[in-house]
């Protein structure tokens, strides 16, 4: 083919550009470190880049929340453990209380520490956090949790907040509860369940009180009728042949009947009686709708009638039994809530376990598709230096040569 | 035979060495002119002895030239269109304009936030990292509304360009028509490359046929590839004219003719844009396929963002105890009158709220086809590509609506916008609007708060089990779908004072909106209102799962059943509640306006979490499963990446093509240094020969004179 002087020229300075522009892409991909400079060079690998960088992003914060969580849950279960060891030491002071050889100053004196130990439990249960929030209170954790006031009727230590909980996410699909419910925790506790005698006609009625708790309250679970009043009405009646019978005056549904000796304590479902009788006398009593109180209410109570000097001593192994069973109820709850942070806490942990193998993933991945190999890029920039170099000094040796040098 | 022939011959001989040794010299002079094509004198042997000086010819091949030309078109259009690609690729690929690392962070805030709902300092940066995000969007978008208006300015001068050099070859084929009558034996060098200069550059501006005039005086005629006539006989010829229709910054090209007859007007022609090619056509080619389809998908990620942060945090409470407002204020705009509606025509149109996810990246084009007492009462809707086409369904049909009825008011259109007529002129049949939602829009929307407060991270409203109940039960989850304050049959049962509707406040006249579920039996409840003492709104029995228990109510509801003046409304009261655990007769459970409820963070989480819920509609289908944003954005840059890949992949190789072929043509027509230095020597040599020539006439003449003397 004929060459023409321009070709010649238009051929050497193409191929230098060329070499040359070959050389500036592998140098911006050695300083950067990366091989997609721009969405073009791989379109598939730069949308993917960024649906990577994206996930760990998200895992990022998920990893940031996550140390978040692990922090509240870890501070309420060291509140759920002062309160816990408050109550065991609290228990021991009441069931010490019962004794009877104690003298009134004495009573006073556990009075006094269990005064203490309430209100200690009472500022637990209004814990606040490094914000400032109550974090019992529920949504209103600007309000105290509970409050307290010892001149209302009914609990003195009652729930002011709501039963709120928030959430923290700690991965694309799974949600964990971060703070929990005060009323749940402290409040949703049963008080001993009791009956009261309303009525009898018997010559002479001893007393009437819950002898197998345990019977009873499983006789109480099952009847108890909270929509209709009258059908929590009870009547004894005692029959000829030494027999009483307990009827349900709502229903007429016949619970029982038992033996019977007069003047002696006779028990059904639980509850003792004691009451000298005859054929046809009757005892009226109903289930005492059951109530709900915090373990700082249970001790605030006994607290106030161990101070008190003139209560006698039935009222007393009464109130005892009342907050023993309180104090026992209140616990159970507790090692619940405690059960509950524990596996949240693990969750939590095993999330973290797997965002961290998930991040790790993705960075790889993202690594391959983003990052330049150095091997190579070093390689082809050798290779495109040496281009370059040969076109350079061919250029000059091509170009001298022209017969207008030999003429 | 005479001495006086030798003498005669010599001259014919150093004439005609004469004249090659000029060309050739002309040759080596114009080695580095642009377009010069090598020329070549032919000689003849002379019948009357001696050589005759032929033709002095350009030595050209004209299939090179076709070739070349037809490769210079090629990579005119590729070239333009990479470079404009390009650079919208290098935005992309900045870090600091990535709309993925945008919403990354402002989802982060968001969670962190959500972590600590009642921090202002964390809101704070929600309302900072929105406002990136923004930014981000409006640089993007600001950057490609420049370059629109730049390429309207390389248009109008791309076509003065090609104007001028279409008037410069008619002129130069009436200038070589002459040339070539007036001399028979040299060919009018100069001006033919000229003119085949003037012909390669507007081949690079555009696809250009090129042929020879029928009259075969030298002239010729140049055509658009699509037909089209640019330069004609007798040295006429047609120019363009850029044009515009409804969208001003959208410009179109035209041909006027030029026919200068007395009889026949002058006319516009429309032309194809995509058929264009060259630099003019690679430039039209990116803004129909690159830079329009970019600017609204950038529009539309904006708008669907934005509107589901709105909705989202209008279903919240914020940290006033208010409902939820909009974060973002997304603007109005108008629909723009098509050439021929003129008058007061106005067309209003805004983003239906809560429908930014239907949202596509149309245009529509509005025309009134039904008119009543000078209001439209029918339209035909067409949605539009960026490029004016009409959009294609699955089935390739263009996706138009006829015979869409309207009326006085917005009217909701499908796609999530809605449009009023608010012109004062009577509207007639005809009247045409274009209306772009999403072109422009990501440069305009604002924060509508400054007030880190305003974000609504709350629930409105709390559900909680009442202290006394003996079952297990707990609320397990509140769900708020509607919080629309006032009349009409969106209304919810907020009040937008705190609280919920009572019975004066409701839409029934003796009930109030639901704020407990009482349990009659572990598998029927009642609702209640709230009065005092409450009202039974529905009873509900045989109940197989207790979730969203207003729901069920509304739809099993007996004895009394769900009440019709709540079920004529679309969505009353917009809240819901869901219960687990196994209730007992007599439990009850109470919802109420959340108040001081700030430590709520559940609104928040469902912020948070619209990073991942499908927000964006991928076509003007409706069947297609929208995408998340991230998603949207990822497959935006992806889809400019593979544009410029594919754009400059295909520009390397029609550069080799060009470079193949412009080998073929200067092989051709190129000066070659060391065979014009060749010529050279052999010429001088001749010209000494034919010298030597004479000189030996002169010595014989000589020889003659003396033996005579």
């Amino acid at each position: 083919m004929r060459i023409s002087t321009s070709q010649i020229y238009d051929q050497n300075v193409r191929s230098i550009m060329n070499n040359q522009e070959e050389l500036i892409k592998t140098q911006e991909q050695l300083a950067t470190g990366k091989r997609i400079i721009t969405p073009s060079d791989d379109p598939v690998g730069a949308a993917k880049v960024l649906r990577l960088t994206e996930e760990i992003d998200a895992l990022d914060q998920f990893k940031r929340n996550n140390d978040l969580v692990t922090g509240s849950l870890e501070q309420q279960e060291a509140v759920l453990t002062n309160i816990t060891n408050s109550i065991n030491r609290a228990r021991t002071l009441v069931v010490q209380s019962g004794s009877g050889i104690l003298a009134d100053p004495d009573k006073r004196a556990i009075g006094a520490e269990l005064e203490q130990i309430k209100l200690e439990i009472f500022d637990l249960m209004n814990t606040q956090d490094a914000d400032g929030n109550y974090i019992y209170a529920g949504y209103q954790s600007g309000n105290q949790a509970f409050s307290y006031n010892p001149a209302a009727t009914g609990n003195a230590i009652t729930f002011s907040g709501d039963a709120g909980v928030s959430f923290v996410q700690l991965s694309n699909s799974s949600k964990i509860q971060s703070t929990s419910n005060g009323y749940e925790v402290f409040e949703n506790v049963l008080s001993r369940f009791k009956f009261s005698v309303t009525g009898s006609s018997v010559t002479n009625f001893e007393s009437a009180k819950v002898s197998e708790q345990g019977t009873f309250d499983t006789f109480f679970d099952k009847n108890y009728d909270p929509v209709t009043a009258a059908n929590n009405n009870y009547r004894v009646t005692f029959l000829a042949g030494n027999q009483a019978q307990v009827t349900n005056t709502g229903t007429g549904a016949i619970v029982d009947t038992v033996g019977f000796t007069s003047g002696s304590p006779f028990t059904v479902k639980g509850m003792q009686f004691e009451a000298s009788a005859v054929a046809g006398d009757t005892i009226d009593f109903s289930l005492n709708p059951p109530e709900k109180k915090s373990m700082a209410q249970s001790l605030h109570e006994l607290q106030e009638i161990l101070m008190d000097s003139t209560i006698n001593n039935t009222a007393l192994q009464e109130a005892i039994a009342d907050s023993l069973v309180g104090l026992d109820n209140g616990l159970e709850k507790i090692s619940l809530e405690r059960a509950s942070i524990g596996s949240r806490l693990n969750i939590a942990e095993s999330v973290y376990e797997s965002n961290l193998d998930m991040e790790i993933a993705a960075k790889a991945s993202r690594s391959s598709l983003q990052d330049v190999d150095y091997a190579e890029a070093s390689t082809d920039f050798a290779k495109q230096e040496t281009a370059l170099n040969a076109a350079l000094q061919s250029f000059s040796k091509v170009t001298d040569l022209s017969l207008f040098n030999f003429i | 035979m005479s001495g006086v022939d030798l003498f005669s011959l010599a001259t014919s001989g150093v004439n005609a060495s004469s004249k090659l040794l000029q060309t050739t010299s002309n040759n080596i002079a114009n080695v580095n002119t642009q377009g010069y094509v090598r020329e070549r004198t032919e000689l003849q042997n002379s019948q009357v002895f001696g050589v005759e000086i032929g033709n002095t010819e350009r030595i050209i091949n004209v299939f090179a030239q076709n070739q070349l030309r037809r490769d210079i078109t090629q990579v005119g259009e590729l070239n333009s269109f990479s470079a404009k690609t390009t650079a919208i690729d290098n935005l992309l690929a900045s870090e600091a304009n990535s709309l993925s690392q945008g919403f990354s962070q402002y989802f982060s805030a968001v969670q962190t936030a959500a972590d600590d709902p009642t921090n202002l300092a964390s809101r704070e940066q929600v309302l900072g990292k929105s406002e990136s995000l923004y930014q981000r969007m409006s640089t993007l978008s600001d950057y490609m509304i420049e370059k629109e208006e730049e390429l309207n300015l390389e248009f109008t001068s791309l076509v003065n360009r090609a104007n001028s050099l279409i008037g410069n070859i008619g002129d130069l084929n009436r200038t070589i028509v002459i040339a070539n009558g007036n001399s028979t034996s040299d060919q009018p060098s100069a001006l033919l490359n000229e003119r085949d200069q003037a012909v390669e550059e507007l081949a690079s501006i555009m696809g250009i046929e090129v042929r020879d005039s029928k009259g075969q005086n030298g002239a010729i005629n140049i055509n658009l590839s699509s037909g089209e006539s640019l330069v004609l006989d007798n040295g006429k010829f047609n120019l363009f004219e850029l044009n515009t229709n409804a969208d001003l910054t959208f410009t179109e090209l035209q041909l006027a003719t030029n026919f200068g007859s007395q009889t026949k007007a002058d006319t516009t022609i429309n032309v194809l844009e995509s058929d264009l090619s060259g630099t003019l056509g690679g430039l039209f080619k990116y803004r129909n396929e690159v830079l329009g389809p970019a600017m609204r998908d950038v529009g539309q990620l904006a708008i669907a963002f934005a509107d589901a942060m709105n909705s989202q945090n209008k279903l919240g409470m914020d940290l006033d105890g208010q409902l939820g407002n909009n974060i973002f204020d997304i603007p109005t705009f108008r629909g723009l009158a098509y050439e021929g509606t003129v008058g007061d025509y106005q067309v209003e149109a805004q983003i239906t709220p809560g429908k930014g996810a239907e949202l596509t990246d149309a245009d529509y084009r509005i025309e009134v086809t039904n008119v009543a007492g000078g209001v439209p009462s029918e339209i035909e809707i067409t949605l539009l590509n960026a490029d004016g086409s009409a959009k294609k369904d699955g089935s390739g049909n263009d996706i138009v609506f006829s015979s869409y009825a309207v009326g006085a008011g917005f009217n909701e259109l499908p796609g999530g916008i809605e449009i009023e007529f608010s012109g004062t002129s009577a509207y007639a049949v005809g009247n045409a609007f274009l209306v772009q939602p999403t072109k422009t829009v990501a440069s305009a929307i604002t924060l509508a708060t400054e007030r880190p407060e305003d974000l609504a991270f709350a629930t409105p409203v709390r559900a909680q089990a009442d202290a006394n109940n003996l079952g297990n039960a707990n609320v397990s989850s509140v769900s708020v779908t509607n919080t629309d304050v006032g009349g009409g049959t969106s209304q919810s049962a907020f009040d937008g004072a705190g609280g919920i509707h009572d019975v004066a406040g409701s839409p029934s006249a003796t009930l109030g909106a639901p704020a407990q579920i009482l349990f009659t039996a572990a598998d029927s409840y009642q609702v209640l209102d709230g009065a005092l003492p409450p009202n039974v709104i529905a009873n509900v029995s045989g109940v197989t799962n207790l979730n969203n228990l207003l729901a069920q109510a509304e739809t099993n509801g007996a004895g009394p059943a769900w009440p019709a003046a709540f079920s004529a409304l679309d969505d009353y009261p917009g809240y819901d509640l869901s219960i687990d655990g196994v209730p007992r007769a007599g439990d009850s459970f109470s919802i109420e306006f959340n108040t001081d409820g700030f430590n709520d963070n559940s609104n928040a989480l469902s912020i948070a979490g619209l990073q991942r819920d499908p927000l964006v509609q991928v076509s003007s289908e409706s069947t297609n499963t929208p995408r998340t944003f991230q998603d949207a954005y990822a497959s935006m840059v992806g889809r400019i990446g593979e544009d410029t890949a594919m754009a400059n992949v295909s520009l390397a190789s029609a550069e080799a093509m060009e470079v193949q072929s412009r080998n073929w043509f200067e092989s051709v027509s190129g000066v070659s240094l060391d065979e014009e230095a060749a010529n050279l020597i052999k010429y001088q040599q001749s010209y000494a020969a034919a010298a030597r020539i004479l000189t030996t006439a002169q010595e014989l003449f000589n020889t003659i004179l003396q033996s005579a003397r």
